[in-house]
């Protein structure tokens, strides 16, 4: 009987120590992006004032960090990668489980879709559609724990069994993770793993040159008919209705198709018959298509900064989201703000492309020199020759061959421009006053009274870059970046 | 239910229990109850032939030994008849119902020669016919054998079923050490081995020569893994349970001649045809004709079991020619070792005719593996084209291989392979890591449960029910 007891207590404490290590490496090789999106929201559901519920569009057009910075409001992007309205109105269930917003920000896109599962779709789809839809899914849906309501959820969106294992028990599709780990798979054991730290929300930086424009729909009519998009878009704002909590319904700019415009359409009747505000921003011009997107369907950071705002501005008039600008409890929002605004002036300094840097240029967080020297294909690239005239208001960028010169200096609010022979004599800037002289085609001048020793416009070694792009400190002067491009058509390579 | 499920995880340790608590003497009914749940879990039409199997066996065998007046006693015309009636039945059955188009087959080849080797037995007086049927049902459907083997004598099982051994604690550890090699041959090793053979093997036309060779030596390690594997949880399962299991593999590519591949490979199955065909046939007794014939008929009855397509036929002859040749050319060699003085005990002699033998079954895998003989001969020759640069110039990826998968399999096919040479040497060595401190064994048992879970083939997209054998 002894060695019976012993035996025992033996297979107890194996099994202990195999389960508790079986839970490690469970955790170690789970996959971290859905705990990388939602840590925060765990940390912070009690802050949440607002949440913005959607797909990727969302991800990318709706920036927290931007609605601090701007209105003091607190927010969560819940967007989920290929979302469709079903998967977004369970996160939105989920997401009720654990806070309590006062407003809901939910977009439309997509609402034309008319399949109830992800692994099923229709027949318009390929395996490939299939398997990236479910893979998706597991971004909204790893990160929360699994109860009734995650099971009910797996249920109504996945309807092959075997699949529907993979939202139950993450190590059954993670297990073979071991290739992929890096430094932050192990952090995730003592916590330290990286997260969001723009609640939620993801940034591009890129910029969509040639976005599509599609013709209207012939009517008025919407997707004229019933549709499980629109199905699940009228669930969730009875489920906001329900609670008392404000909704706004959105359709967030891109380069929409006639199928979106329907879509829109419908969104909008929707809308009309709860007497819930539609705010259609492919309308209102907020956004710019041409400087504002990261491809056809999402939004730079630039667009997503003026959808924020927008949104905002909206949502700030209803006065019963409270400003925690200055509450010491949320200065992780804070941070995050000024963590988000540093990212875009990294940008403004330094960009992969000059499209990019020319782009993020315009939020004047410092001031800029642009020269453009003779000859420079730049004066035939009509994306460029917008980019630039975003700046200025004079047409001159379309009608020079150069070299061409554009100040643009945010202290003092001015843009100065010069083309041809033209000269620029003492104009004020935070650098000093400039002044600027066309001499040849390999020589130019542009030095400031208070160091006339120092001419920015020349180095001996950057003869053969025809752009060049200064930024200076808007209050000091101080040059912060000084960047070279060569045109070759539309195609530039930085020096 | 399949040995690589989650309910087999739950159901063996819940089955385990009870079978620990419940009274030795009706451990058997227990032991039928599980068999029955596990085996319906699979394939409930199945069952029905299984359930007339083990019928038409019971009733056989009361009437081969009233016929033989008893246990013991030379067998009767009449009980001849009876015996011939119940095996054709019983092959027949085979046969025809194994493809499992009419009804579920689920293991059929491996139980009915069980049910024909206890008939065979009762009918030779070796075994006296068991009367509580009950008992014989459980022999017929003990489920860890049920699906893939090994193929187990009346003689042994009936009596620890009568009365099973005492589990204790070394047992239960003995037992699950066997399960964990098992699982680690068949998901870490064998599953994956068959991502990489299946996507060569699926256009060898596209491939360079040396990726498929490479490939099919991997098919003989998969294959290997894969039943071997089985073969280990089988015996693992049931010696958890109390019952010990035959050896079913015993290194066989340490083999230095076909002859004792095959004594080392299947041994269950091996030795079930040497017993019930090739002894009866005459074995070596009637000259060496005869000899040659009989290893010809029993290779050809091993290619038949194995299935119907003409593949296995040809790989059983196969087996059966490199035998005969083996044995024709035996004093050339003998003369030929001879006159160059080579050391027959030498490490390079044994070496040498180990990769020899490895190469003869490794080409008639081919045939078992191929869909049809032209993909057989197809792959064959496309082996030997000889393409030495995919091991330099990063070919050798790809194929449905990882750096990673590539790192693992080179590692598991050196553990195996030295545990193979450890075995080949008689060094127990579950017996070794049994007797170290409690710390090393938690060591190397928690290890090999993080490598099973972590780097073994499952979850989702795996199809779990593919053990190679479960479909003979």
């Amino acid at each position: 009987m002894k060695i019976k007891i012993s035996s025992i207590i033996k297979t107890i404490a194996f099994l202990c120590v195999t389960l508790v290590c079986v839970f490690a490496a469970t955790v170690v090789l789970r996959s971290k992006e859905s705990e990388y999106k939602y840590k925060s929201f765990f940390e912070k559901s009690d802050q949440i004032d607002v949440l913005f519920m959607g797909s990727s569009h969302v991800i990318n057009a709706l920036n927290p960090a931007v609605l601090y910075e701007k209105h003091g409001i607190t927010s969560y992007n819940m967007g989920g990668h290929g979302s469709i309205m079903q998967a977004t109105y369970w996160e939105l269930i989920e997401a009720l489980q654990y806070c309590n917003p006062k407003c809901v920000v939910v977009d439309s896109f997509m609402l034309q879709k008319n399949y109830q599962y992800l692994d099923e779709m229709d027949e318009s789809y390929s395996d490939a559609d299939r398997q990236s839809s479910i893979s998706q899914l597991h971004l909204n849906m790893d990160c929360w724990p699994l109860d009734k309501l995650k099971i009910a959820i797996v249920k109504d969106l996945i309807k092959d069994p075997e699949i529907q294992k993979q939202f139950f028990a993450d190590f059954y599709v993670y297990h073979n993770r071991w290739e992929e780990l890096d430094s932050n798979d192990y952090k995730t054991l003592f916590g330290h793993a990286d997260k969001n730290n723009l609640f939620g929300a993801e940034m591009r930086y890129g910029i969509e040159l040639t976005p599509g424009i599609y013709p209207d729909p012939e009517d008025k009519n919407g997707l004229g008919g019933h549709t499980i998009g629109e199905e699940y878009l009228r669930k969730i704002i009875d489920e906001c209705q329900r609670r008392g909590i404000d909704i706004y319904v959105t359709f967030l700019t891109c380069s929409a198709t006639t199928d979106d415009k329907r879509a829109i359409d419908s969104a909008q009747i929707i809308c009309d018959q709860y007497g819930v505000p539609f705010i259609n921003m492919q309308e209102m011009g907020v956004v710019d298509l041409y400087t504002d997107l990261n491809d056809t369907g999402h939004m730079n950071a630039l667009g997503a900064i003026k959808a924020t705002e927008c949104i905002g501005d909206i949502i700030a008039e209803s006065g019963d989201l409270p400003d925690h600008r200055g509450d010491p409890a949320y200065s992780d929002w804070e941070k995050s703000a000024e963590a988000f605004r540093s990212s875009i002036v990294d940008k403004e300094l330094n960009s992969e492309s000059i499209y990019q840097q020319l782009d993020y240029l315009t939020e004047s967080d410092v001031s800029t020199i642009l020269y453009i020297n003779d000859g420079s294909q730049a004066f035939g690239d009509n994306q460029m020759q917008r980019l630039i005239h975003n700046f200025t208001v004079t047409p001159t960028i379309y009608h020079t061959d150069g070299p061409y010169i554009m100040i643009n200096d945010v202290a003092s609010g001015k843009v100065y421009e010069a083309s041809g022979q033209e000269v620029l004599d003492g104009v004020s800037t935070s650098i000093g006053t400039l002044h600027y002289i066309p001499v040849e085609h390999l020589f130019r001048l542009l030095y400031a009274d208070e160091d006339p020793d120092t001419n920015y416009l020349y180095d001996d070694s950057k003869l053969d870059y025809d752009i060049q792009i200064i930024t200076y400190d808007n209050e000091t002067g101080e040059v912060l970046s000084h960047n070279y491009y060569k045109s070759y058509g539309s195609n530039y390579t930085k020096g | 239910m399949q040995f690589v499920s989650l309910g087999f995880l739950i159901f063996l340790p819940f089955a385990a229990i009870v079978n620990f608590i419940i009274p030795r003497k009706f451990r058997y009914i227990w032991l039928l109850v599980i068999s029955a749940a596990f085996y319906i879990s699979i394939d409930v039409k199945a069952a029905a032939v299984m359930a007339g199997t083990v019928v038409i066996t019971y009733f056989a065998a009361l009437l081969i030994e009233k016929a033989s007046s008893g246990a013991d006693q030379p067998a009767s015309k009449k009980s001849a008849i009876i015996l011939a009636l119940a095996v054709t039945i019983e092959v027949a059955a085979m046969l025809v119902l194994r493809s499992g188009k009419i009804l579920g087959a689920i293991g059929i080849s491996f139980y009915m020669l069980k049910a024909i080797g206890y008939l065979v037995d009762v009918y030779r007086g070796d075994e006296k016919a068991e009367h509580n049927p009950l008992m014989l049902a459980l022999f017929v459907s003990f489920f860890p054998q049920v699906i893939s083997g090994p193929i187990e004598r009346a003689g042994n099982m009936l009596p620890q079923f009568a009365y099973p051994v005492t589990v204790d604690f070394d047992r239960m550890r003995d037992g699950f050490l066997q399960i964990l090699w098992g699982y680690f041959l068949k998901l870490v090793i064998a599953d994956r081995l068959a991502i990489y053979v299946g996507s060569v093997y699926n256009a060898p036309e596209n491939c360079p020569g040396t990726i498929v060779a490479i490939a099919t030596v991997l098919y003989s390690f998969e294959i290997y893994c894969d039943f071997a594997g089985y073969s280990s949880i089988a015996i693992g399962v049931a010696k958890i349970l109390g019952i010990d299991v035959m050896k079913n593999f015993d290194s066989p590519y340490m083999a230095k001649s076909v002859a004792e591949f095959w004594r080392r490979w299947h041994i269950s199955l091996s030795t079930w045809l040497k017993d019930y065909v090739y002894i009866p046939l005459g074995g070596n007794r009637k000259g060496t004709f005869r000899k040659y014939l009989n290893i010809i008929i029993v290779f050809i009855v091993s290619g038949i079991w194995h299935g119907s397509a003409l593949t296995f036929l040809i790989w059983g002859l196969l087996h059966a020619l490199y035998q005969v040749f083996g044995y024709i050319t035996m004093p050339v060699r003998d003369k030929i070792v001879e006159l160059l003085k080579i050391d027959r005990e030498g490490l390079s002699h044994r070496t040498i005719k180990t990769i020899l033998t490895f190469f003869f079954v490794n080409l008639a895998w081919v045939f078992f593996r191929a869909s049809s003989l032209e993909h057989a001969v197809a792959i064959i020759k496309k082996s030997f084209e000889f393409t030495p640069w995919v091991f330099t110039d990063q070919s050798l990826l790809g194929y449905g291989f990882t750096q990673g998968d590539f790192k693992v399999t080179m590692i598991s096919l050196i553990l195996l392979i030295a545990m193979d040479i450890l075995n080949f040497k008689d060094i127990a060595i579950r017996d070794k890591i049994l007797s170290q401190s409690i710390w090393y064994r938690w060591i190397i048992m928690i290890g090999a449960i993080l490598a099973i879970l972590i780097f073994g083939i499952w979850g989702a997209g795996y199809n779990a029910s593919s053990f190679i054998y479960q479909q003979f």
